[in-house]
């Protein structure tokens, strides 16, 4: 029987690390990924969980103890945040090209400066080019079946990619809430053991990861490239399969709120999108014709899904929790990515950038309904008013009505 | 005509040579040259463990032997050898 439980994002994937049955996890204090490492160091020493965990000397030492324990044939996980993951950044591209489907657990934190600890989407999407598959999980249960899911994708062997948990500091990782524990024979019959084509063996040695002739090199990437494709086939399947054994059904890549008569949505990832809802019903009653659109996947990034629902609306307010400097649009990496998925789309919205939550701060009701004011005058408009808005620093809401105060007072003269 | 490229295995992944390399000859890089001193070496085998290319020979009659073919002469053997009896002499002190 599933146990009903009331914990935190971190102790739902150590719960499904415990289901998973995972050999080997390689751990390096950081907050808030801590929480999970001293959380599956306490189901060993309880004899809950058979591991073994290897505490590296940082975080670059901590996934590379993942890669060669998944060289060797292991279900090997790990996982940082902030910083950390910036520490480890060299070991990322050789995991992916060397196939080893290790999983990271990576609860976001703001890079420095200025030693922020709250949540912000960046440091775990700069490595969003390196080969690994990765979604962001809005709460508890989801980080829960993620975890399960991106196991059962990424070790499949026509796949072999790593995979990263990703999740919301402290709104999904520390904030206790009501999950669901799988029971172990859902779970058995969901993930099968973990049995990779090659390992290091003494008895039938390879050499992984090898010095390869130049002439080598590109095939080798196209093959990274063509299994992204393959990917997103397995995840459809995967997610359908996953609704069937624990009755649990998500959208494969986009998750949509309101949005069946909606002329205008946010399209955002992770935790927010709480918030973003019950912002929704409040502006459902003010008239806004408004809805949500929450990506469940960022690597890959789902532009053919979205080229499918996007074209409904009039607007779509991309909500980046994220930063990148002097990206196209002046937003941040989701604004970028969505534009590129529906820029060759006949009756493609007018798509425009907000960014905010930074820093681990919440996104308020009111700034969503500042939000969705300004997308209203953009649909009023027919055109983007204002690229690159960051809520409450450069809000065009006060010049947009100056704007139309002046207009006003010309078309008086002409009178 | 578009270009072909070499065939590669998934991920790179190749089983484990039994032959040397003839495409990789690494010998020709190296500038210092390990020498042992047969009356000092203990036979311990440290440097023939720590070797990072495998270019250790070892062999209970004749002992420690280097493979010169493939050391760089990184040095590695010198630094861990418990007695002191890896030297490493300049390439230019060798007639060959």
């Amino acid at each position: 029987m599933p146990i009903k439980k009331r914990g935190t994002g971190l102790t739902a994937v150590a719960d499904a690390w415990q289901l998973a049955d995972i050999d080997v996890t390689a751990s390096y204090p950081i907050r808030p990924y801590t929480a999970v490492m001293a959380e599956v160091a306490k189901r060993i020493a309880n004899g809950l969980m058979k591991c073994e965990m290897v505490h590296g000397e940082g975080e670059h030492a901590q996934f590379s103890i993942a890669h060669g324990a998944s060289m060797a044939g292991a279900r090997a996980t790990t996982g940082s945040s902030g910083v950390g993951v910036a520490y480890a950044f060299e070991t990322y591209s050789p995991i992916a090209g060397g196939r080893c489907p290790i999983q990271a657990l990576i609860a976001d934190r703001t890079l420095d400066p200025p030693g922020d600890f709250g949540s912000e989407h960046t440091e775990c999407l700069n490595l969003r080019d390196n080969g690994w598959i990765y979604g962001w999980a809005e709460n508890a249960q989801e980080s829960l079946d993620n975890s399960l899911m991106f196991f059962r994708i990424g070790e499949d062997p026509d796949i072999m990619l790593p995979q990263i948990v990703a999740m919301d500091g402290y709104f999904v990782s520390h904030i206790a809430q009501d999950y669901e524990m799988p029971d172990q024979e859902q779970v058995d019959k969901f993930l099968p053991p973990f049995k990779p084509q090659f390992r290091l063996d003494v008895n039938n040695p390879v050499i992984m990861g090898p010095q390869i002739e130049p002439e080598m090199g590109p095939p080798l990437e196209w093959d990274r490239n063509v299994v992204m494709d393959r990917v997103k086939e397995k995840i459809v399947a995967v997610t359908e399969e996953f609704g069937k054994i624990f009755g649990r059904k998500y959208a494969p890549f986009v998750e949509e709120y309101m949005t069946d008569d909606a002329d205008m949505v946010f399209l955002l990832q992770g935790a927010h999108a709480v918030t973003c809802r019950s912002a929704i019903r409040y502006l459902r009653q003010a008239g806004y014709k408004v809805g949500m659109c929450r990506l469940r996947w960022f690597r890959p990034f789902p532009d053919t899904a979205l080229k499918a629902i996007l074209p409904k609306f009039k607007v779509v307010g991309v909500v980046d929790t994220n930063t990148s400097y002097g990206a196209a649009g002046g937003s941040g990496v989701l604004l970028v990515e969505t534009r590129a998925s529906v820029s060759e789309v006949p009756g493609k919205p007018l798509i425009q950038g907000f960014t905010s939550g930074l820093g681990g701060e919440t996104i308020t009701h009111e700034e969503f309904f500042k939000m969705a004011e300004m997308m209203k005058m953009t649909l009023e408009a027919g055109r983007i008013i204002q690229d690159a808005v960051w809520v409450n620093f450069n809000d065009y809401l006060p010049a947009v009505s100056e704007v139309q105060a002046a207009e006003q007072q010309v078309a008086q003269t002409k009178e | 005509m578009s270009k072909t490229y070499k065939q590669v295995p998934f991920a790179a992944i190749v089983p484990s040579p039994t032959v040397s390399n003839e495409h990789m000859v690494t010998g020709n890089w190296r500038y210092l040259r390990p020498v042992v001193d047969k009356g000092q070496c203990t036979q311990c085998k440290t440097c023939w463990i720590f070797c990072p290319d495998a270019c250790v020979d070892f062999s209970k009659d004749e002992g420690v032997d280097f493979n010169l073919k493939y050391c760089k002469g990184c040095g590695v053997c010198s630094s861990v050898c418990p007695v002191g009896a890896i030297s490493r002499v300049p390439e230019l002190d060798f007639d060959e």
